[in-house]
């Protein structure tokens, strides 16, 4: 279905990057035109506390405290399905132009796996924020001195254990399967044990259950300064400032793998709709109010106006493709 | 004597006059919004984050601990009054406070769980402060195997759950173990019995089950016997205990504190653990045990004090290590981070305002609510006095907001409404729902506990007697099991 629906995709890509192509300094001066007439609902498609909510909620109190807009916009949960159910939701809802919702690799890997009708294609991106890394850790104590030393040991012994915090086939199973692959292995021989949380894979590695844990490098800072683990590599393509881990690169393996955070809206939202939110969202990460969020947050901005992220987006779904389809998970 | 020192230092912030306030807005919202069936502690919560986004870290902490212990203290309401319950906690609380509520003695019931959960949050913050970095060891050495045979052991529950008939009970309990596999499987990610719904890949969620089976089973059970006999008055009852009563009730309080609160510091399901192994201990050990289930007050002060108590435990993992051991502690945690505080192992050193700020507002905050709790009981428990009709219609109305409430789906009412059929014909023909309740908390965690671990030990089964823990849970749920039998049987063949 997804290969289908890519072409068309493609030509509409191109035709829009033609458009404002085209279009040029003109096309500003319309944009600022339009603005939001009421509250814009912003969806985050889970319960709150995870990553969603919180990219959901810090946007759009930094979006009020710096007065970037008119209007209010409103954190809203829709959890289920993993975020099939909200974005089925949002697709049936395709021409708002006062919806938004947060997404990240899900949003490709869900559908792949078979459990979502609606993937990236269906949405149009609006930009892309901010971006987090894999990081690979251990206890104080593991014979692993590096991410070679731990793939060197999963080559001899399939039965080591990496802990996650999400399901097989997900975020934190594809960035260490693909790793794996990328250093000769066979991606399905990771012995990966999905845990229901960060939190719990974390504990899990703490008490020496697991041999080690992949999660994402800002949620690990904490556990770092206290300690007790050490990172053997994370899957960015240079250092993360205030971290000091080597990346998988330095040591010999060409791998990078994004967490990403970004913004979507509804498929046929208003190009000057569009223009607007893209252009508030560049405005928004300027503040003083969003840099001090990041720095809290551990995040990094990683801007990507609405064409780049549509382009971005379109590469993860072949690298995730690839990966899945080695693991046997894909189902779609 | 340290902890001493540090508890006035936390008690010269939790005393400053914005933080004191904070505590007692914190408490009163959390308790109104526990006694609302659904509204649970999470939705509680999310309410508060754009309030804390303007507070300093430790005054933002303040009033969501306050919000979170104040709503699993105010849980306990809907499940003896409406036998609703509203967090899975306090699910066990409704086995007896309902039936004493029934039999005209809710202000006791309400009155037995304010003082047990008083008991039990004041246990746990003691334990929190004097044991907390020693029971971060406690909570890292739980791994898949050890959660397995905790999981094992708490559903020999079933057993004092179902008195009348232990095969209803056994039938109930895989019942509730059978939903629990609905939803996307976390180690092959298949979905299972999903039948192609996406509302049903995040599983059935527990409220749904439980208002279905105990609240709205209770309503057609009501419509079914009294749709015609005039309606005798409610009543409410003194909330005084006797001396006799305070001295039956202060021996499973303590112990049901201290169990409650090792429970909560594990990650998973502390409290509901923690309330169904405490009731099924002091039923076992009360010498009137077979009057549980029918309004004994000791069945409402065992689970009550192991629930609060828990609540104090979850803040372990969460302060200690930086890890939320359930979704309530992941909303803090996020709050938390948003606040510019990184809860972990450094935060005792880099952030002791927020740490002892925060347990010494929990002293405040208990004793505020007992204090709020009491004189609010008659009050509260009128609602028994509504004419019959009005009755029903309001917790067919609570039920359903909560339900609406989790994910504003119309397709959970639907479920709703069969878990209430369901829930009647079990109650029909004699089969008890409690163990469907504990099958499907449990049946899922222990599942995904066992699955972890054989794919760890690579299929080895001997890896849940090798490990100590593992082992002497196991032993535990086999002595409880076969005990009860023995003495059964030896009882039959004394007579």
């Amino acid at each position: 279905m997804n290969v289908m629906l890519k072409k068309p995709l493609k030509t509409l890509a191109l035709m829009g990057a033609a458009l404002t192509l085209a279009g040029g300094v003109a096309s500003q001066a319309v944009a600022s035109d339009w603005t939001p007439s009421r509250a814009v609902e912003f969806i985050a498609p889970a319960n709150p506390g995870g990553g969603w909510d919180t990219l959901v909620r810090t946007t759009s109190n930094v979006i009020r405290t710096e007065n970037l807009a008119d209007q209010n916009f409103a954190a809203i949960n829709v959890p289920g399905g993993g975020g099939a159910v909200a974005w089925a939701q949002i697709a049936r809802d395709n021409r708002n132009d006062h919806k938004l919702f947060a997404t990240s690799p899900p949003i490709i890997l869900v559908p792949l796996a078979g459990t979502s009708r609606f993937n990236h294609t269906h949405f149009t991106p609006v930009a892309r924020l901010i971006t987090d890394y894999s990081i690979v850790l251990v206890p104080q104590n593991s014979p692993y001195q590096s991410i070679n030393d731990l793939f060197a040991a999963i080559g001899e012994n399939p039965r080591i254990s990496v802990g996650g915090g999400s399901a097989a086939g997900s975020m934190d199973h594809i960035s260490i399967a693909g790793a794996a692959a990328a250093a000769g292995l066979n991606a399905a021989s990771v012995n990966y044990i999905a845990f229901s949380g960060g939190g719990e894979a974390m504990t899990n590695l703490l008490g020496g259950h697991v041999d080690a844990v992949i999660t994402g490098a800002g949620e690990a800072m904490a556990q770092l300064q206290g300690g007790e683990l050490r990172a053997l590599g994370v899957s960015a393509p240079e250092r993360i400032p205030g971290l000091d881990v080597p990346t998988y690169k330095e040591q010999g393996l060409d791998y990078t793998f994004d967490i990403w955070r970004g913004v979507m809206a509804p498929k046929d939202i208003s190009e000057d709709a569009l223009r607007y939110y893209e252009d508030l969202f560049a405005r928004m990460m300027e503040t003083d109010d969003w840099k001090a969020a990041t720095e809290r947050l551990g995040w990094l901005d990683a801007y990507q106006n609405s064409e780049e992220f549509g382009a971005f987006l379109d590469l993860q779904l072949e690298q995730f493709r690839s990966v899945l389809g080695e693991l046997g998970l894909l189902r779609n | 004597m340290e902890s001493l020192s540090n508890l006035i230092y936390g008690f010269s912030i939790a005393l400053d006059p914005v933080n004191l306030m904070y505590v007692f807005i914190g408490v009163f919202a959390g308790t109104l919004i526990g006694m609302l069936p659904g509204l649970g502690p999470i939705s509680a919560l999310a309410l508060m984050i754009p309030i804390t986004f303007n507070l300093n870290p430790a005054t933002g902490l303040i009033l969501m601990a306050g919000v979170y212990y104040g709503a699993i203290f105010g849980g306990s309401t809907s499940s003896i009054l409406l036998n609703a319950p509203g967090v899975a906690g306090t699910v066990a609380t409704s086995f007896d406070g309902y039936p004493m509520a029934q039999k005209g003695m809710a202000g006791k019931a309400l009155a037995i769980a304010a003082y047990a959960s008083f008991v039990g949050g004041t246990v746990s913050i003691i334990g929190l402060m004097l044991i907390a970095p020693l029971l971060s060891k406690v909570a890292v050495s739980f791994g898949p195997a050890e959660y397995f045979s905790l999981m094992v052991l708490g559903l020999t529950a079933v057993v004092s759950l179902s008195d009348k008939s232990l095969t209803k009970g056994l039938i109930a309990a895989i019942v509730g173990m059978m939903i629990s596999i609905i939803g996307i499987d976390l180690q092959t990610g298949t979905e299972r019995y999903t039948f192609g719904s996406i509302e049903l890949i995040e599983g059935i969620d527990f409220l749904v089950v439980a208002l279905g089976v105990f609240a709205l089973a209770e309503v057609f059970f009501m419509l079914l016997r009294n749709s015609n006999k005039p309606q005798k008055r409610n009543e409410i009852g003194s909330l005084k205990l006797t001396g006799a009563e305070v001295k039956e009730i202060a021996a499973p309080i303590g112990r049901s504190s201290i169990l409650g609160f090792f429970t909560g510091v594990l990650p998973g399901a502390g409290a509901t653990i923690g309330s169904f192994l405490g009731y099924s201990m002091e039923k076992r050990l009360a010498k009137d045990g077979d009057t549980f289930g029918k309004g004994n007050i000791k069945g409402v002060a065992a689970p009550e004090s192991a629930n609060n108590a828990a609540c104090g435990g979850s803040f372990v993992p969460l302060l200690t290590l930086g890890v939320p051991g359930s979704g309530t502690t992941a909303v803090l945690l996020g709050a938390l981070l948003v606040m510019g505080v990184t809860p972990g192992p450094m935060m005792l050193e880099q952030r002791p305002d927020v740490f002892w700020g925060v347990i010494a507002s929990m002293y405040i905050g208990n004793i505020f609510l007992l204090v709020l709790n009491l004189p609010l009981i008659p009050y509260i428990a009128r609602i028994l006095d509504a004419p019959r009709p009005l009755l029903l219609s309001l917790i067919l109305i609570f039920c359903m907001v909560g339900v609406y409430g989790l994910s504003f789906s119309s397709f959970d009412l639907v479920l709703l409404l069969v878990f209430g059929l369901i829930g009647l014909v079990m109650r029909l023909y004699g089969f008890p729902a409690a163990p469907l309740i504990l099958g499907l908390i449990l049946g899922a965690l222990m599942e995904e506990s066992m699955r972890r671990a054989l794919q760890i030990s690579g299929g080895d089964w001997s890896t849940f007697l090798d490990k100590p823990i593992s082992l002497t849970l196991l032993v535990i749920a086999l002595l409880s099991l076969t005990l009860p039998l023995i003495k059964k049987g030896w009882q039959k063949a004394r007579r």
